[in-house]
């Protein structure tokens, strides 16, 4: 066992990191308010090898080889650090991009990573509830999913299947949520649209690799929340001394924080058992998000505790970590809920 | 004890309450969250049945006879009148519930201690309308941008000048702050004296000096305008400075308000647990109707014993805030009580919207959606009127006599 990066892990962390710091942080509050990206995101994104980074290099992307869920999960934790909503728009096309180069035909890989080539946006949908009505290649019912708006594929996973599905002709909706506002999201009312179902695919593969994704974001948020709280019970003094200094303090902080290296750990193991085909990193990688998931909601709510007054109020960063640690539990559903009814199930 | 057997008059102002809530506040709600307006037609409406600007100062003189009742010994029911309103008002929505009630604030610590010539002032300063065309509301200005748990550390100072004193200083975070037509504002009177030397202020608004800053954009109750307050040599004069024995109040200045919060707390826990419940009964009604993969969503534990804790928890909350309610109303001592039941309405108030959110999944996502607004709003009531580690602190105080750091 080795937790050692390898050099080129170690400079896309460190890549990341700086990008996350320095323009994604600047840009976070801005988006939020505006309920869009920054319009140089893309142009920047694009430099930094993002969202084109699992199309295939003969297909106008940059894979070469295979795909490392590793590097994406450092990478996410990353960019969680920075904006989540942001994060969300970097790391949408990764999904369909994988799946459609691991199981769709030759048309469907052309015409998706054309459109991703070219800045084009794709997006996946999981149907936690069972709501959606699957008849072959047509699907039915209502999408909801970050980047859907601007997306020209949304991957959906229902029925056991997944279904690309082009949003020309798709009725959409616009929508800006209280959590992951400058995301994009959309809703979507299909009646009988038709998608490619890509077959031989694995939802639960394909789940695995989003639930790793999303746990490694929402660490990056939690870790977050306690950066900007750390730094600011250092300034804060009340009774004669910084609040950081109160023993109830240091716990909030040190709860979220071993909550957050925990999961990064489960979301790290997740994405290794995923990189060497190991079928156990399905359940780990819910498992991960489980544990995210938690570890994101206490530490945004916590965050705002440490800032007190200010921490309701939207001239400082925390209130808007706690709106986007919703978004995290919301998309792909209710995790929870997932693992009971599968291993009630197989019993 | 007639906390467990609703009397009738607990029965009817709940009734009357929720069916407000219900008609009245409910329908308006996302508006003005989305908007992060003042609810003022409503405001306007309530005011003419009753429910007005002044009803603390009123209220005690009526309903409980702080002022005027010869014997201290006969159990009030102010407190629990409240807590039994107050869960209504904020089940329909916390943010207007405050912008409903927000001047009991500065009320309360005139009716403890205006003289009777104060209370008539500032009666005076609230009555009609004000230049918006909007009833006239008051704020109440403690917190300061670096003092908000340790109200010790106040910056603000009241310094005398003949018959006058001269307030400077800035104030942060003050519900009401932009629109209020009188403030009362706490300042220090000796720098030396420490808590005892701050006392309030009864200011009216257009008084030179008097400067409302800028609105805050917050997280919730974004129905409740929120801004800091500055004020740069604001000449008041000494008649309008609370808690002067001499000139026939009830002497005590911050010492005497705080002890008024022991009343107030349980009214803020419930306000917690109203929201708590909103989310858990909206999630009710939701699992009665829905179904995930075929089956309905009441058939899996995975989902009701969500909703049996969470029931058990609201139960819970609501029973200590009507104890702490009913022992300030029988003039037992209640600090910790009081405190007790202030942070745990504030904890369930969390993790029940928190947890409903979840449950809920996607749907939870969809813009002004009820349960996402609780979830925002509930946030609040670990923080304003003593966080919930200064509550934990007089609990703990109260154990041992100590402060533990
Ligand atoms: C929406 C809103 C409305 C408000 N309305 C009013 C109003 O009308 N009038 C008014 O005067 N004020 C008002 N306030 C201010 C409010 O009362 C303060 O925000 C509150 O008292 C907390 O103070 P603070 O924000 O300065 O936090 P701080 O006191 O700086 O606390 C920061 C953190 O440190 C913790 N902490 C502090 N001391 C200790 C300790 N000894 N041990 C452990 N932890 C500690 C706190 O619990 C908190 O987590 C309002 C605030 C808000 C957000």
């Amino acid at each position: 066992m080795d937790f050692r990066l390898d050099d080129d892990q170690q400079l896309i962390v460190e890549t990341v990191r700086k990008f996350s710091d320095r323009d994604i942080r600047g840009w976070a509050a801005e988006a939020d308010r505006a309920g869009a990206p920054p319009e140089r995101l893309a142009h920047i994104a694009g430099e930094l090898g993002f969202l084109i980074d699992a199309v295939p290099a003969d297909a106008g992307g940059m894979l070469e080889g295979s795909y490392s869920h590793v590097t994406r999960a450092l990478r996410g934790y990353e960019l969680g650090r920075g904006c989540a909503a942001i994060a969300a728009l970097l790391e949408c096309n990764v999904e369909p991009a994988l799946a459609v180069a691991a199981w769709g035909d030759a048309k469907t890989k052309q015409a998706l990573f054309a459109s991703l080539s070219s800045g084009g946006f794709a997006t996946l949908y999981h149907d936690s509830r069972g709501a959606l009505a699957v008849d072959g290649d047509r699907i039915t019912g209502k999408l909801i999913a970050p980047a859907l708006a601007v997306a020209s594929y949304v991957l959906v996973a229902a029925d056991g299947k997944l279904i690309l599905v082009p949003t020309d002709g798709m009725r959409r909706d616009a929508i800006t949520p209280s959590g992951w506002r400058a995301a994009r999201w959309a809703t979507a009312t299909l009646e009988g649209q038709r998608g490619t179902v890509l077959e031989g695919g694995s939802v639960e593969q394909v789940l695995a690799w989003a639930r790793t994704s999303l746990a490694a974001r929402a660490v990056g948020v939690a870790v977050a929340a306690m950066e900007h709280a750390a730094s600011y019970s250092k300034e804060r003094v009340q009774f004669g001394q910084p609040i950081g200094q109160f023993e109830a303090l240091i716990r909030l902080r040190d709860d979220a924080l071993t909550t957050a290296a925990a999961a990064r750990m489960l979301a790290l193991h997740a994405a290794w058992l995923i990189d060497t085909n190991d079928r156990t990193a399905y359940d780990t990688a819910s498992r991960a998000r489980v544990i995210a998931g938690d570890c994101v909601a206490r530490a945004t709510i916590d965050a705002v505790q440490i800032f007190g007054g200010y921490g309701f109020v939207n001239d400082y960063p925390v209130e808007k970590l706690m709106r986007d640690a919703r978004a995290f539990e919301a998309v792909l559903g209710d995790e929870r809920l997932g693992r009971v009814l599968a291993q009630k199930e197989t019993r | 004890m007639d906390l467990f057997h609703d009397n009738p008059m607990f029965q009817g102002i709940r009734q009357m309450m929720n069916a407000f809530a219900k008609q009245a506040i409910r329908p308006i709600a996302a508006k003005h969250d989305q908007e992060e307006s003042m609810p003022w037609d409503l405001m306007k409406q309530a005011q003419a049945f009753g429910m007005t600007q002044t009803a603390v100062i009123d209220g005690r003189k009526k309903l409980t006879g702080v002022d005027e009742d010869p014997d201290p010994k006969k159990p009030k029911s102010q407190a629990r009148l409240s807590v039994a309103a107050s869960e209504e008002m904020a089940w329909g929505c916390a943010g207007i519930a405050l912008a409903l009630g927000g001047s009991g604030l500065a009320c309360a610590p005139v009716a403890r201690m205006g003289t009777d010539e104060q209370k008539e002032e500032f009666r005076r300063l609230l009555k009609g309308v004000d230049e918006k065309g909007h009833i006239k509301v008051a704020a109440m200005a403690l917190s300061e941008p670096a003092t908000g748990s340790d109200i010790s550390g106040l910056k603000t100072s009241a310094t005398r000048d003949g018959d006058h004193w001269i307030i400077r200083g800035s104030k942060q975070w003050i519900t009401n702050g932009q629109s209020a037509s009188v403030y009362v504002v706490w300042a220090q009177t000796e720098a030396a004296a420490g808590r005892s030397g701050v006392r309030g202020f009864i200011v009216a608004r257009g008084t030179p000096g008097l400067v409302p800053g800028k609105k805050e954009t917050k997280l919730g109750i974004r129905a409740s305008e929120t801004a800091q307050v500055h004020f740069e040599d604001v000449r008041v004069h000494k008649d309008m400075m609370l808690g002067v024995a001499q000139a026939g109040g009830q002497p005590g200045g911050l010492a005497d308000t705080k002890k008024m919060l022991d009343s107030t707390r349980p009214v803020v826990g419930i306000q917690a647990v109203g929201i708590a419940r909103a989310a858990f009964e909206y999630l009710l009604e939701r699992v009665q109707g829905g179904t995930v993969q075929g089956t309905p969503l009441a058939s899996h534990q995975h989902i009701m014993f969500e909703l049996a804790d969470m029931q058990m928890e609201i139960t819970a909350a609501r029973m200590l805030a009507h104890r702490a309610a009913w022992m300030a109303d029988h003039h037992l001592d209640n600090v910790a009580e009081a405190s007790m039941a202030k942070a745990l309405g504030a904890r369930v108030a969390q993790a029940v919207t928190t947890r409903a959110m979840v449950l809920l999944g996607e749907e939870a996502l969809e813009p002004s959606h009820p349960v996402e607004k609780w979830y925002r709003d509930a946030k609040i009531y670990d923080i304003f009127e003593g966080t919930g580690q200064i509550q934990r602190r007089i609990i703990a105080k109260h154990l041992t006599g100590q402060n533990p750091t």
